[in-house]
């Protein structure tokens, strides 16, 4: 069942587009309903904002799997998406992306055992001057070095 | 340097309405508001101001505005590409943070010129913090006044509104960015039509980049003519270039177009630690890389790079020292563009893997013989077969790689390694 | 559009500016390859292979997707446009199974063709190929979404044509996969189109599945038989075996499009129920015997029971309205020279005196052009497929649809209107838009309809029908028994002329319109069917007869039959208990592709079709049977050698001008609950009950009474009782004083009348 709350959320949404056109809402909808279920997507909340959108649920599957924003499998409360692309590569993010795996014993698509942190590789996050880059959650850490993610890391509760 | 976009980035609070305001912003909106400026007025300073689509593609930003049937009754809309996600590019997401009331202004400008009274600014849905930035803006922009229904009683109504993506490259294709926005797979159109004729849900609709928007007010402000002169033939203004890669100092630089490269190098601090210059992409990940011999010489404009063998593209200048595997870097790059193939149309979808997976066997040191011709050859049957540009984006790296440094990949295919990190 | 012209190859051609190049080159017959591009669906422009060298343009440009513009020059032979489709094949092969050995589609796969064409011998991919798991999804379809290559025609089908998206395109990149939805399954009444319009094997034929190559089969054109369309087809058989049906192009009648029931129920043919050989009951026991001993028994049988006692007004003549056209008329001839003028097909009407007569003068094509259409009675989704898809192409026109139905239907587009009303009230809905029509246009009211109030629903549809170019009143099968069916009829009739609309008879079904113009109907004073059943007859001659599913008197009909001195000729094509427990022959008669004959559509276009296999075993076309049994009795003219001389000789009735006076005063409603009984969608006919796989789906699993609350009460009934053998669904979405029956070939009322 969709929250009454995240129903708010996603009306706040479905206002900014024409009559009629609530499916344009579908994107924010899922990345509502998403934060509301362990930050994953699961077939019968696709359902459910399917219904609430009135749309075809294969239609709220198609741009619930185009995009990369959503997840089918367990994340941590902090999901680190660490560049990997060319700007963040030329300045050394492969191996900073070894150390954050051996720091947190997880390999990028896992999640570290107390649930707390999952890392992925992501394409560019377009902060390249700002390079080694992550993104944890919402927030950008921009001009990573070991120490500096050392820090944030064990800062993340 | 800063002049337009970047001109209140020192200023405390430079993304609030007040500091905007003090600088002359919303002066041009509210001649416009009083009459004081038409439609026709705005196109002309546009055309004389040489602004073009600072996206990548560069088409001149007055003929595009000119294009639309303004005139015809019915919807029509004015759309914002923030969709920035273009490896090297980061420079949207500054104008959002820092001087989001320009974007908003080129926008509602946008939109009386247009005779568009609803927009949409489309950002990338990482870019939170921007798009909370853009949103405060919006708030205050409203609350001041300055858009909504029948604003300041001029009868002029223009209601702006973000859209937030969810992770796809291909939403800065400009009509996957309309499939987008009517809640569907980012999946381009073919044109004709075009978004002139049939956009966004269906009505006609102009799209334009962040930097193209934001750089509109201070045009009209200072006049098409001022704007021009600051730049050279054929690249009017001043420009955002991104610089990234093995420079001291990364950074967005707001600078005269037909500045030579070397300057900008400069402004960044020059390579990092001494090392010596290898190649640069001084475009963005899709424009063709150059070497260190033919950068020297080269000046950033639109016809500066092209001389030079590349594309200005969205101003994203990708600086690789000695040190750098060209075949890891392609290997890098080809994979983005395999992630990021929306599928739809045959020789992206099927030939991007392909792309990639030969780059890969390459770099995993099972390179064979004949691996660079076919590479060629698969980019090349990618290569004006597609219906959007990713197509081309991705063939294009391909075969400029393999044509500036293709001992490096001979190489790797043959001894199993990199050429330069051993 | 004005005209222009362009060159293409060097010819110069006509086209209309702005239509698609693909649109132009097809007409002039110049081949151009297509994958994703289907006249019938959206353009999408993403296959590529189409693409061709455009003088001027840089790039090839797609033909689908490119306008036509005075002066343009194309070349769809030349090195670049070679060089381009071959890249596309290139890209598509490389992700494509070599599977066409054990793929179904091979011989008839639009790849394949073109990799002979077009495809290198040798390949320079080297690297993995894709494999896609399969999504089960459904009976009728089969997938292997390996060979997919994603030209989404199956989904544009769902979006454009069968009005509900059922397949998508999920993923992105080459991870792009077409399935529909949490593996539901397909469920629409058209999906197997989807199959036809796949272009290589991904989605095939689920029930033909590794039966055959397409090359292998004996293609024979036809008539589909479960709808007043008569969509056309092809039967394709092997060795005498119908192996599969696939649609046939004809713009005016289905385009190209065939509803999952006249696709599938080709099956029927198999079905281990199939009656195989003469057989006749002798002193209680059932012998089967050779044609002619059956044959000399049935003769025997009627001369003792009744002809030699000069009683042919006490023999019966039943025929389902499901015969040809050829064998209403040898049926009804055989019983006129023998002096039998009691003969009837219509089985299921509760009155004969209260019956429709309603004209339909619009033709299917020209039901797309409408602006408005009155529903009225029926589930026209699921009962007239074909019929409902021409409907939604208007309404995708922008035609308003209004309906008036005793429940809630599926309707695969939006209605302007959905009125639920008690079967008792409809006559006096049609009443007050009639009354509104007439006072509107300043005309003296009849009588019956002064009293009448004019409600809101009335109003709105008078004044849709008023302000319409070009409408159409629908009346459907729902309407049959309806207390005021007549009534009903009349005003639809009386409202079409006054708002210059027009009417579409779909309470009909079967081939009716063909028993009606050979006038398979009581003749002179001949007694109708409900008439015979409730008198002392000696006799009947039942043509593909089966009580429990065509009667609306079924107790009476059965009791008529099983009676002892009562002597039943049955030519059925299915074994059926009922069948055995009351007949003394029983005759194999040939089912659908089995025999020649005509049917006639609603459109009247009379659709001839010939066998397309010989019937199984010992089995003969009824009109063959029917001709010999005349022989037999040695009645005169019946020398016909094939079905065609039988059709030659029919004079067709002038067409009869119905007289649509209101006899009713229509001052009260009639009291009672009314039952409507609709046999399930794919239980209509003896051919689809025995078609296993369509029962397997969720419409042919249709099988219960609904009705709401109030009526649940008044009957004495709850949710999990069975109502005339019917499990019970009680919902909100029924009328008043309604029950609503859909019961599926499972349902065994025998007994409960």
């Amino acid at each position: 069942m969709i929250s009454i709350r995240a129903k708010n959320q996603i009306d706040v949404w479905i206002a900014k587009y024409p009559k009629d056109r609530q499916s344009s809402a579908v994107m924010q909808a899922l990345k509502i309903v998403q934060a509301e279920n362990e930050n994953i997507l699961s077939a019968s909340t696709i359902q459910e904002v399917a219904d609430y959108l009135d749309m075809p649920g294969i239609a709220v599957q198609e741009v619930a799997t185009f995009y990369e924003n959503y997840n089918y499998k367990k994340v941590g409360k902090y999901v680190i998406r660490f560049c990997h692309n060319i700007s963040c590569m030329l300045n050394g993010a492969d191996d900073l992306i070894k150390h954050l795996e051996n720091k947190l014993g997880v390999k990028t698509g896992e999640v570290t055992l107390d649930g707390l942190i999952s890392v992925k590789k992501v394409e560019c996050l377009g902060a390249c001057v700002g390079a080694p880059m992550f993104q944890i959650n919402e927030k950008y850490f921009e001009n990573l070095t070991i120490d500096k993610i050392d820090k944030i890391v064990d800062n993340l509760k | 340097m800063n002049e337009v976009c970047f001109k209140n980035l020192t200023k405390d609070q430079c993304w609030s309405l007040k500091t905007y305001e003090d600088s002359g912003g919303y002066s041009v909106w509210r001649k416009i508001l009083k009459g004081k400026f038409t439609s026709e007025q705005v196109i002309d300073e546009l055309k004389l101001s040489g602004l073009r689509g600072r996206g990548g593609a560069g088409f001149p930003t007055g003929l595009k505005w000119s294009f639309m049937p303004r005139h015809s009754d019915g919807q029509k809309y004015v759309v914002c590409n923030s969709d920035e996600g273009e490896p090297g590019t980061c420079k949207d997401r500054d104008i959002l943070r820092f001087n989001p009331h320009a974007v908003i202004e080129g926008m509602a400008i946008g939109g009386f010129v247009m005779n568009a009274s609803v927009g949409y600014n489309y950002i990338r849905g990482e870019f939170m913090e921007p798009f909370k930035r853009f949103e405060g803006a919006l708030e205050e922009a409203y609350k001041a006044g300055l858009l909504g229904q029948n604003i300041n009683n001029s009868s002029i109504n223009f209601d702006l509104y973000t859209h937030l993506g969810a992770g796809a490259y291909i939403c800065g294709e400009e009509t996957a960015l309309l499939e987008s926005i009517e809640g569907k797979k980012g999946q381009p159109r073919f044109k004709p039509p075009f978004p002139a004729n049939v956009g966004l849900f269906g009505k006609p609709t102009t799209i334009n980049n962040t930097e193209s928007f934001a750089s509109v007010p201070e045009i009209l402000r200072c006049g098409g003519q001022w704007f021009a002169d600051i730049g050279v033939e054929n690249s009017g203004g001043c420009k955002l270039f991104s610089v990234s890669g093995h420079v001291t100092n990364p950074a967005n630089f707001e600078v005269p177009m037909g500045i030579s490269f070397k300057d900008l190098l400069e402004m960044a601090g020059g390579m990092r630690d001494g090392a010596k210059l290898k190649a640069v992409i001084p475009g963005g990940s899709s424009t063709p890389v150059l070497t260190a011999e033919i950068v020297m010489n080269m000046t950033m404009d639109y016809d500066g790079i092209e001389k030079a063998g590349s594309m200005l593209g969205a101003g994203s200048v990708i600086i690789m020292n000695e040190s750098t595997c060209m075949v890891e870097v392609l290997t890098r790059l080809a994979h983005f563009y395999y992630d990021e193939s929306c599928g739809q149309c045959t020789p992206c979808r099927e030939g991007t893997g392909w792309l990639y997976r030969v780059l890969k066997r390459i770099t995993d040191g099972n390179g064979r013989k004949g691996d660079i011709d076919l590479l060629l050859s698969v980019q090349n049957k990618i290569m004006g077969n597609t219906i959007c540009a990713l197509g081309d984006a991705a063939a294009m790296p391909v075969e400029s790689f393999l044509r500036n440094f293709r001992e490096e990949f001979e190489y790797y295919i043959k001894h199993r390694k990199s050429m330069v990190k051993g | 559009m004005t005209d222009i012209e362009i060159d293409i190859n060097g010819n110069i051609v006509t086209a209309k500016a702005g239509e698609m190049l693909i649109v132009v080159t097809d007409r002039e017959n110049i081949s151009v390859p297509r994958f994703c591009y289907h006249k019938k669906l959206s353009v999408v422009s993403s296959c590529r292979i189409c693409l061709v060298d455009v003088e001027g343009a840089i790039k090839p440009q797609p033909a689908c997707s490119t306008p036509v513009v005075q002066g343009m020059k194309v070349q769809t032979q030349n090195v670049k446009t070679k060089n381009s489709q071959k890249s596309v094949m290139e890209f598509l092969l490389i992700n494509h199974p070599l599977d066409c050995p054990i793929c179904d589609q091979g011989g008839e796969c639009e790849l394949q063709d073109l990799a002979v064409e077009y495809g290198s011998d040798v390949s320079s991919f080297s690297e993995g190929k894709r494999i896609v798991t399969d999504s089960d999804i459904g009976v009728l379809i089969q997938t292997d979404m390996t060979r997919c290559i994603h030209c989404t025609r199956c989904v544009r089908f769902g979006v454009e044509i069968a009005g509900i998206m059922e397949m998508g395109g999920t993923g992105r990149g080459e991870n792009l996969k077409i399935e529909p939805f949490l593996e539901q399954g397909i469920q629409s009444e058209l999906s197997g189109n989807m199959i036809d319009i796949c272009p290589v094997g991904a989605l095939t034929s689920k029930p033909f599945k590794y039966e055959l190559r397409s090359w292998q089969m004996n293609s024979i054109s036809s008539i589909a038989r479960h709808d007043l369309v008569g969509s056309n087809l092809f039967v394709q058989s092997y060795k005498g075996k119908v192996k599969r049906v696939v649609s046939a192009d004809n713009d005016l009648v289905n385009e190209i499009w065939i509803s999952d029931r006249d696709r599938f129920s080709y099956e029927s043919l198999t079905h281990e129920n199939r009656l195989l050989k003469p057989q006749i009951k002798v002193q209680g026991r059932w012998n089967q015997v050779s044609w002619e001993v059956a044959l000399d028994y049935a003769i025997k049988g009627l001369n003792s029971h009744i002809l030699k006692h000069q009683k042919a007004d006490q023999l019966g003549g039943l025929v389902s309205n499901t015969a040809t056209m050829e064998e209403f008329y040898l049926f009804k001839k055989i019983l006129t020279e023998i002096g039998c003028d009691n003969i009837d097909y219509r089985l299921n009407v509760k009155n004969l005196d209260n019956t429709i007569l309603l004209d339909s003068n619009i033709k299917l094509d020209a039901l797309e052009k409408i602006d408005y259409a009155l529903i009225i009675g029926t589930n026209i989704r699921l009962e007239q497929p074909m019929i409902n898809h021409r409907l939604r192409k208007a309404t995708k026109k922008g035609a308003d649809i209004d309906v008036l139905n005793v429940m809630v239907f599926d309707f695969n587009y939006s209605l302007h209107t959905e009125n639920i009303i008690a079967p008792n009230k409809i006559a006096f809905i049609l009443a007050g838009v009639l009354k509104s029509i007439m006072i509107n246009d300043g005309q003296e009211l009849p009588d019956y309809l002064i009293a009448i109030d004019v409600d809101e629903i009335a109003k709105n549809i008078a004044y849709k029908m008023l302000n319409s170019d070009s409408s159409v009143i629908i009346l459907g099968e729902h309407i049959i028994n309806n207390v005021d069916a007549s009534t009903i009829a009349n005003l639809v009739a009386k409202i079409a002329k006054s708002a210059n609309s027009r009417t579409l008879n779909l309470s009909i079904t079967g081939n009716t319109i063909a028993a009606n113009l050979v006038g398979c109907v009581p003749q002179n004073s001949g007694m109708n069917v409900n008439t015979m059943l409730a008198s002392d007859m000696r006799g009947f001659i039942l043509l593909d007869i089966y009580p429990q599913y065509n009667f609306h008197h079924l107790g009476a009909a059965i009791k008529a039959f099983e009676k002892d001195d009562t002597f039943v000729i049955s030519l059925n094509s299915f074994k059926d208990d009922i069948v055995v427990g009351y007949s003394d022959v029983i005759l194999p008669i040939a089912s659908i592709y089995e025999t020649s004959g005509t049917h006639l559509n609603i459109n009247n276009d009379m659709q001839s079709y010939t066998a397309a296999v010989k019937a199984p075993n010992e089995v003969k076309p009824a009109w063959k049977v029917l001709k010999v049994m005349a022989d037999l009795l040695e009645l005169p003219g019946f020398n016909y050698e094939d079905s065609t001389q039988v059709l030659a000789e029919i004079s067709y009735q002038s067409h009869v001008i119905h007289n649509h006076d209101i006899k009713d005063n229509l001052t009260s409603y009639h009291n009672g609950i009314s039952v409507i009984w609709q046999n399930s969608p794919y239980s209509i006919d003896a051919v689809l009950r025995h078609s296993e796989t369509l029962q397997e789906t969720k419409i042919g699993q249709m099988n219960n009474a609904y009705m709401n609350q109030t009526s649940a009460k008044t009957l004495k009934v709850s949710v999990g009782d069975k109502y005339l053998g019917v499990l019970v669904i009680i919902t909100d979405t029924v009328a008043d004083d309604c029950v609503f029956i859909n019961a599926n070939q499972t349902t065994n009322i025998y007994g409960q009348v």
